[in-house]
């Protein structure tokens, strides 16, 4: 089958491409163009539309068990004709689709809760999907770094994981405060020591980053930082950029790090400073985790975090897991545009994304549900293509909020090119994916048609065409075909002695096989489910 | 071994021996066939029992979104005590495995632990994490209300004869633990001093419960208690999963409708009310008019429907009476591969069947009854 999308403005920023032209499509490949006497099967007339390829997210809480906990929480999140803050797996891969995305990853699977995350996963129709596997507060990471073992036994271990929890890549949440938490220790920073284990914070994160980096893993080690939503944790994230000494790592949901203890209430935005030493630090890149106004509730496998903020759930009602590893807490939460803290959270946010030069450094993520459901992602596109608009919400927020952050004087809009290049092209860089985010021969047909609307988030909230490898699947915001997408994973090779290692470990810990954390094909109810990411050489 | 066999490969649906329709032995086919001429006739469907595996459950989710029917599960009121509190409150809760490992307190209510021998036997040995490190002594379990005669392990004290005291009691330990006064019998008040005095002295309790035993006001107390002792050390509250993968089919209903179990499709889209969308309260008052009974792994019997048509996917040689339907289907994890909950760590696991038979499961029986419906393809 082949098709030809005529006459849009294409723009491709991977391929240097920006202005009106064809897009050839053979079946889930997009095609160079086949020449003259090419006679298409079916043809779409885009003209004055725009054409992107499809959208990837890196970073949102779509699946999991801490997930479903916070659906189960929020029954009346779904009874009304709104679209829930937590929404169920069918109608999250719907949503996405319909706003052009094709990849999102859920950043936050527990190697022991792997299998219900690939389940959900695998009920979100159209999309693709992947995870992120936690790890920095298991006992046996942490054992491991307590007896001195060697490199490769943090890196045998690590792509063990990644292999039996079907993973994309690794993230760190709090490394090593949810094992503090345990020994009923309240706040932790990079340098406080896990009881017990001896170890820092630091040493977690750097002996997970070179791990990472040493399997050839191409997304880096994914950090959620120690500290989060404090006044001055600034000085956290300073910190562990400095620590990452010039090797690959991504900071994730950086606004909520984004603050410092200025003016009469202790908190300000300290954005500005951050974005500067991201600026100068090309090894690291980060997603914003923008905050929108409106009700939404924080799901976080911080459990410290969470612990700590479960008094201001709103509405009055949230749940603590303190589970294996990590466990994690569910705390609905308002953020309100005539509050003092919500401002400056929500300007920060902002600041970043305009003061981070490089569009391929910074991510458009509002860490969903935690800073805003993602359906809120059109009128933060609108925001930082529009100067004008930022000036009307500006003018509508407490003035002493705005005066704790340099939002207003910043006057940058982003083009529809570094929208392309922070949304498609740079998050498939990020992760290795080399055939998405772009739209040149070999691509995956995984394409975004817009109306090009002044109104951007009238424009970026319904797609005028989506096609998903080479299928229409969105057309005018509707859904018009239902599919079913694969998981991506990556399998390093490893030295098979870990596994059975792991699996004594495992019998002694759980009392189970090593065997129930493994996710395989046949659990999961469509065939040929994962899709292997090649790891770098 | 792992489940690498296919769950939904092709069946032999002409085989006569495990389906009958009225009593007498069918060809599975024709059971499918007639439970799907039942199903269709129905106004109002309900899809009870829902004791199976993670896939058996998202078919007879699917199922009822395509019929506009209910889906109930046979311990929906424990489990909906539960999620009362926390859909309601706040708490704080482990699992299983981490209570094992770390908990050198345990407050155990009721028969919780009785319930659960692998537990209690667990709970009665000393935490055996190495994390907890030089802390690490002896289990120290305290009875609150368990029935007479099965007061906790030795070694252990106790305090309540009955779940009926449980209220006061709670009042009485949350009150002594934030050290505001109660007003009761001396001796009382001495017991219920030095039970806060040992609860706020552990590094890691857990409060241990059996929702189907008690009310919701009570386990939000429970909750509320163990909340309060966070102010100084570390607590959580432990509730034993009902059986039945009850766990599981809750997770399934989450992600798939938003919401657990007492769903309906009835009006076009998932709507949970946990009274209105009671099955027993559905078929007792006629406004359901077909039930599908779904009990793999021990075959309980439905309870009373009131002569309304009843197809039962059942586990066991047994077989309900009075059923118009019946598909024998095989014990999740035991005659075949399954999903499911696995109660000491709380997770969703793949289970290889420990005998494995040639059997249909649930998820089977189920296709094959939505393939003779219209708007499937075709059987």
């Amino acid at each position: 089958m082949l098709t030809r999308i005529a006459g849009g403005h294409v723009i491709d920023p991977a391929n240097r491409r920006d202005g009106v032209g064809d897009i050839w499509i053979r079946d889930q490949r997009i095609v160079d163009p086949p020449g003259d006497g090419a006679r298409p099967d079916a043809t779409y007339d885009v003209a004055g539309k725009i054409v992107l390829a499809g959208a990837i997210d890196i970073h949102s809480h779509i699946a999991g068990s801490h997930v479903n906990a916070a659906r189960l929480l929020l029954p009346e999140s779904h009874a009304g004709a709104e679209v829930s803050c937590v929404p169920p797996s069918f109608a999250t891969g719907c949503r996405y689709a319909a706003m052009g995305y094709t990849l999102v990853v859920e950043p936050a699977v527990a190697p022991t809760y792997a299998t219900q995350a690939h389940l959900e996963l695998a009920d979100i129709p159209i999309i693709d999907k992947a995870t992120l596997a936690v790890l920095g507060n298991d006992d046996f990471l942490l054992d491991l770094l307590r007896r001195r073992e060697s490199a490769a036994a943090v890196r045998d271990y690590v792509a063990w994981t990644l292999a039996t929890a079907r993973s994309l890549g690794i993230k760190v949440i709090n490394a090593g405060g949810a094992a503090a938490l345990k020994a009923n220790v309240r706040a932790f920073s990079l340098d406080d020591l896990v009881p017990y284990y001896g170890v820092s914070s630091r040493a977690i994160v750097e002996a997970l980053q070179h791990a990472v980096h040493e399997l050839g893993v191409p997304h880096p080690l994914h950090v959620h930082c120690n500290n989060l939503g404090l006044a001055g944790n600034v000085d956290t994230a300073l910190a562990t950029i400095a620590a990452a000494e010039g090797l690959p790592l991504h900071l994730a949901h950086l606004q909520f790090y984004g603050y410092g203890k200025d003016g009469p209430r202790g908190f300000s935005s300290a954005a500005a400073p951050l974005a500067e030493a991201v600026n100068g630090a090309r090894n690291v890149t980060i997603d914003v985790g923008q905050v929108m106004f409106g009700p939404t509730v924080t799901i976080s496998s911080d459990v410290l975090r969470q612990f700590n903020a479960r008094h201001g759930a709103n509405p009055r009602k949230w749940l603590i897991q303190d589970g294996d590893g990590n466990g994690g807490g569910v705390v609905p939460y308002r953020y309100r545009a005539d509050d003092f803290y919500n401002a400056v959270q929500w300007a920060a946010g902002l600041e970043l994304f305009l003061l981070i030069g490089d569009p391929a450094q910074v991510f458009f993520t509002t860490d969903h549900p935690n800073g805003a459901p993602f359906t809120s992602y059109p009128d933060l596109f609108a925001l930082l293509m529009d100067r004008d608009l930022r000036e009307q919400w500006i003018a509508t927020s407490p003035p002493e909020a705005m005066a704790m952050t340099t939002l207003k004087s910043i006057r940058r809009e982003y083009s529809l090119s570094e929208i392309a290049t922070m949304t498609r092209a740079a998050p498939a860089r990020l992760l290795g994916v080399r055939d998405r985010g772009h739209l040149g021969g070999g691509a995956r047909a995984d394409i975004a048609i817009y109306s090009d609307d002044r109104d951007r988030a009238k424009m970026f909230r319904a797609a005028h065409l989506v096609f998903k490898d080479g299928e229409p699947v969105v057309r005018d915001g509707e859904i018009v075909r239902i599919r079913w997408g694969r998981a991506l994973d990556v399998r390093p090779d490893h030295d098979g002695a870990i596994a059975r290692r792991m699996n004594d470990y495992c019998g002694e810990r759980y009392g189970l096989a090593s065997s129930f954390m493994r996710v395989p094909d046949s659990a999961l109810p469509r065939p040929d489910p994962f899709e292997c990411v090649p790891c770098v050489q | 071994m792992t489940p690498e066999r296919r769950r939904d490969a092709p069946l032999e649906g002409g085989a006569v021996g495990h389906a009958w329709i009225d009593g007498n032995p069918v060809a599975l086919d024709a059971a499918a066939a007639e439970a799907a001429r039942l199903l269709r006739a129905a106004r109002l469907p309900v899809i009870a029992g829902l004791g199976t595996d993670i896939a058996g459950a998202r078919a007879a989710i699917a199922l009822a979104q395509q019929l506009g029917g209910v889906v109930d599960h046979m311990h929906s009121d424990a489990l909906l005590r539960d999620l009362a509190v926390m859909r309601e409150a706040g708490a704080i809760m482990t699992t299983p495995n981490e209570a094992r490992l770390r908990a050198d307190t345990v407050l155990a209510i009721g028969s919780a632990l009785q319930l659960w021998p692998e537990l209690q036997q667990n709970l009665q040995r000393p935490p055996p994490a190495p994390e907890i490190g030089s802390e690490r002594g002896e289990r120290r379990v305290f009875g609150l209300c368990a029935p007479r005669g099965q007061t906790a392990a030795a070694g252990s004290r106790a305090i309540g004869r009955g779940l009926d005291e449980l209220p006061a009691l709670l009042a009485g330990l949350r009150a002594r633990v934030a050290g505001r006064p109660v007003h009761s019998a001396p001796a009382l008040r001495r017991s219920l001093d030095a039970l806060a005095a040992d609860l706020q002295a552990a590094r890691f309790g857990i409060a241990v419960w059996w929702s189907a035993e008690l009310d919701a006001l009570a386990i939000e107390m429970l909750c509320a208690l163990v909340d309060d002792l966070n102010a100084r050390t570390r607590f959580a509250g432990l509730a034993v999963a009902p059986p039945d993968n009850a766990a599981g089919v809750v997770q399934v209903c989450g992600w798939t409708t938003g919401f657990p179990p007492r769903t309906s499709f009835g009006r076009g889209r998932a709507e949970h009310d946990p009274w209105r969308h009671d099955a027993r309260r559905l078929i007792a008052s006629r406004e359901a008019d077909c039930v599908l009974w779904i009990s793999a792994y021990e075959a309980a019997a439905p309870g009373p429907t009131g002569g309304l048509p009843l197809i039962a996917l059942t586990g066991a040689d047994r077989r309900p009476t009075g059923a118009r339907v019946v598909i024998q289907v095989g014990r999740p994890g035991l005659d075949h591969d399954a999903v499911e909950h696995v109660p000491m760590t709380g997770t969703l696991a793949a289970v290889a069947a420990r005998a494995p038979r040639d059997t249909v499961s649930v998820a089977q029986a189920i296709a094959r009854i939505a393939s003779c419906l219209p708007g499937t393809p075709a059987c």
